[in-house]
């Protein structure tokens, strides 16, 4: 996000692990690098679910296993976007204005308390409308008047926050009316939460645009150097819009399932998402300059942290202590990522 | 920005040679605008408010309007000085915040020496971040989300989740916010005072100069034998000082602290007026006498917004397209320059 500058010119990135072989001991902090994401976090996971079983054996029940997919499924649809979006070096903050303005525009056209219209398929698609618009005027600001991303979608996010709050009004809560619909998150299909299907769909899709389409690998590509993917001729500027597009899509599509998850509502529904989402990014190796991590790893992340924030909870652990835990482990978890590639000449911004 | 970037090609070049002679024209030209900009804005805005609803433009309405943006100022001002060095500080209104808790404690038995003490723990948390930045080399944007989730926990769990109001030596405190001079009470006077002690350390110390040199070019500045690792701690510790005289103008303004209450939304209307003041997200720039208009620019869109007949509940629409419009006007295209 922020070391823009100097890395303009010729793209002369003294930082990276990619630079390592230069110094002693690189194959062993290449090696190290290049496993430390997914096995340190797969162990990680499995130590956090044994300890967690053995505290409170509530814990690996069935209804819990539920329970945990069904709080994944918001936080992995957004991690799919945000990674998009990292992957090129960029940063998006909007993620809970969107989800508020898609959201609320969902549950005011879907059967709610409030209003008396419902216009079935039609309530999806504006909803889903708003946080592809919104997206895509954050991508469009971004790469046509260069204005730094972390800005832009700071004011979209109030922008967001804006549409939500007027469309809230001063009336009564609107809630859904709906049992279909309100069941439907919970609902089992094969066992599992069909909130957490939608997730896993998203997801496939991710992965299959994020390593096996020219979009995605161009993604990384300009996270990696920017000028260099310029120079070779891919459309940066439409890679870019587009990647705002797909997050901001999916930003309303995480805001209409967590309303759909509470029933009801609420401007401030993605409360709290963004400090889920870009720790589970970043614990998953994805790096904020962008160039590197993918899909799976978030997706590690964001189950890492849902599942020690539940297992803390089944524990007895006061909530207030949640941020705490999750800001020390978002520590440990980049110096760990970070030590290996120490370096005299390294930029860290 | 990017002619200095590349010494090297300057000294191969005679073309360049030439361009460089004449480039501080270029260059004064360019900083004017950025130099101008944030008071234009801010007074342009007053104009129109004070045309659209004089009532909102007595004395009473300038001391509201500093008065909620003494708070903000002081938070960006820490914030422009760690932007100025490419790096940001998402803690620091969390500091701000867990200052208030400690100050709110400790001022009932100390008296003024809690000042003191208040200020030295939060330099201190500053410092620490900026050790960690510079000895581990993590992106200071996961690093600081880190210390701002602790931070929370810790406030929580030092406040006892309650709001602790200040009883005995409330006088002492108090009188910051109670003080006025030309209708303006004495925190936002603080933040003046700060903004003007940055600004010549910027502008005529070598310290000052090290940090722009950090932000403009970090390998520039290694190769340059600049201390990077003293100067990302100093601006972090400076960071988490002014963070503390936030929390002066917090507890002086409410009487109280709470991890919930004045002082726990300041993170982003700290960024925004760090931004709207002219300062750059990529480094390298700041100018921490317009970050005083930033912040007054800031604090005074609700009111402006009200004024002009926009609801309360337009508030936050009007606010994120002014920050987009604003930064859009003012930020650096310089060519062949990356935005990330």
């Amino acid at each position: 996000m922020a070391d823009a500058a100097q890395s303009g010119g010729g793209g002369t990135r003294a930082a990276g692990p990619r630079t390592a072989p230069r110094h002693g001991g690189a194959p062993f902090a290449r090696l190290f690098g290049a496993t430390t994401g997914p096995v340190g976090l797969i162990s990680a996971l499995v130590v956090l679910i044994l300890v967690f079983s053995v505290l409170n054996p509530r814990f690996a029940s069935v209804e819990n296993l539920q329970n945990v997919l069904f709080q994944v499924s918001v936080p992995l649809i957004l991690v799919v976007g945000a990674t998009l979006v990292i992957q090129m070096g960029s940063i998006d903050l909007s993620v809970e204005g969107i989800m508020g303005a898609a959201g609320m525009a969902w549950i005011l056209l879907s059967p709610n308390t409030r209003l008396a219209i419902d216009l079935g398929v039609w309530a999806w698609a504006v909803g889903l409308g708003v946080g592809l618009g919104l997206g895509l005027l954050t991508g469009l600001i971004y790469a046509k008047l260069k204005v730094p991303s972390f800005v832009v979608s700071l004011g979209t996010w109030y922008v967001g926050l804006g549409i939500a709050i007027l469309l809230y009004g001063n009336s009564s809560l609107p809630s859904l009316t709906s049992d279909a619909l309100e069941r439907w998150p919970t609902a089992l299909t094969l066992g599992l939460p069909n909130s957490f299907w939608l997730a896993v769909a998203v997801l496939a899709a991710g992965v299959l645009i994020s390593n096996h389409t020219r979009f995605g690998r161009g993604l990384m590509a300009i996270g990696n150097n920017e000028p260099i993917a310029r120079g070779s001729g891919m459309p940066v500027d439409l890679y870019k819009v587009a990647a705002f597009a797909i997050a901001g899509l999916l930003c309303g599509l995480a805001g209409i399932l967590a309303t759909m998850q509470l029933g009801s509502g609420s401007t401030d529904i993605g409360f709290g998402q963004l400090f889920i989402v870009i720790p589970a990014a970043v614990i998953g190796g994805t790096a904020l300059s962008g160039g590197e991590g993918g899909m799976m790893r978030s997706t590690l992340g964001v189950f890492l942290l849902i599942i020690l924030n539940n297992g803390l909870v089944l524990a007895g652990v006061d909530p207030d202590y949640q941020s705490g835990v999750f800001g020390l482990l978002l520590l440990v978890a980049i110096i760990a990522v970070a030590w290996p590639g120490r370096d005299r000449l390294k930029v860290a911004k | 920005m990017t002619d200095r970037a590349d010494p090297s090609a300057r000294a191969a070049a005679p073309a360049p040679e030439d361009r460089a002679g004449r480039l501080p024209g270029g260059l004064r030209r360019a900083a004017s605008w950025h130099v101008l900009a944030p008071p234009l804005v801010f007074f342009a805005i007053l104009l129109v408010v004070s045309v659209a609803n004089p009532a909102y433009l007595g004395p009473f309405g300038v001391s509201i309007a500093t008065a909620s943006a003494a708070p903000i100022l002081l938070v960006a001002l820490g914030q422009a000085m760690v932007l100025n060095i490419g790096s940001i500080d998402l803690s620091n209104a969390a500091i701000a915040l867990f200052g208030t808790i400690l100050f709110a404690l400790t001022i009932p038995a100390t008296g003024l020496a809690a000042i003191v003490i208040v200020l030295a723990v939060v330099t201190l948390i500053g410092a620490f971040n900026g050790a960690v930045l510079a000895y581990t080399q993590v992106p200071s944007f996961a690093l600081t989300l880190g210390t701002f989730g602790i931070l929370q926990t810790a406030s929580l769990v030092l406040s006892g989740s309650e709001t602790i109001y200040v009883s005995e030596n409330r006088e002492l405190v108090t009188a910051l916010y109670a003080t006025r001079a030309f209708g303006i009470p004495l925190t936002f006077w603080i933040g003046v005072a700060a903004a003007i002690a940055y600004w010549t350390m910027l502008r005529f110390t070598v310290a000052g100069q090290n940090m722009t040199a950090v932000g403009k070019n970090e390998s520039g500045a290694i190769f340059s034998a600049v201390p990077i690792r003293r100067v990302k701690i100093a601006v972090f510790a400076l960071s988490g000082f002014t963070s503390g005289l936030a929390v002066l103008a917090i507890v002086a303004q409410a009487g109280s602290a709470s991890a919930s209450g004045l002082g726990s939304a300041l993170l982003l209307p700290g960024i925004a007026a760090a931004l709207v003041g002219g300062t750059s997200i990529s480094g390298g720039q700041a100018n921490p006498i317009n970050v005083i208009f930033g912040a007054l620019t800031v604090a005074f869109v609700p009111i402006a917004a009200q004024a002009l007949g926009f609801g309360a509940q337009a508030q936050s629409l009007v606010y994120g397209f002014f920050i987009i419009v604003v930064v859009t006007l003012t930020t650096t295209r310089a060519r062949g320059i990356v935005i990330k």
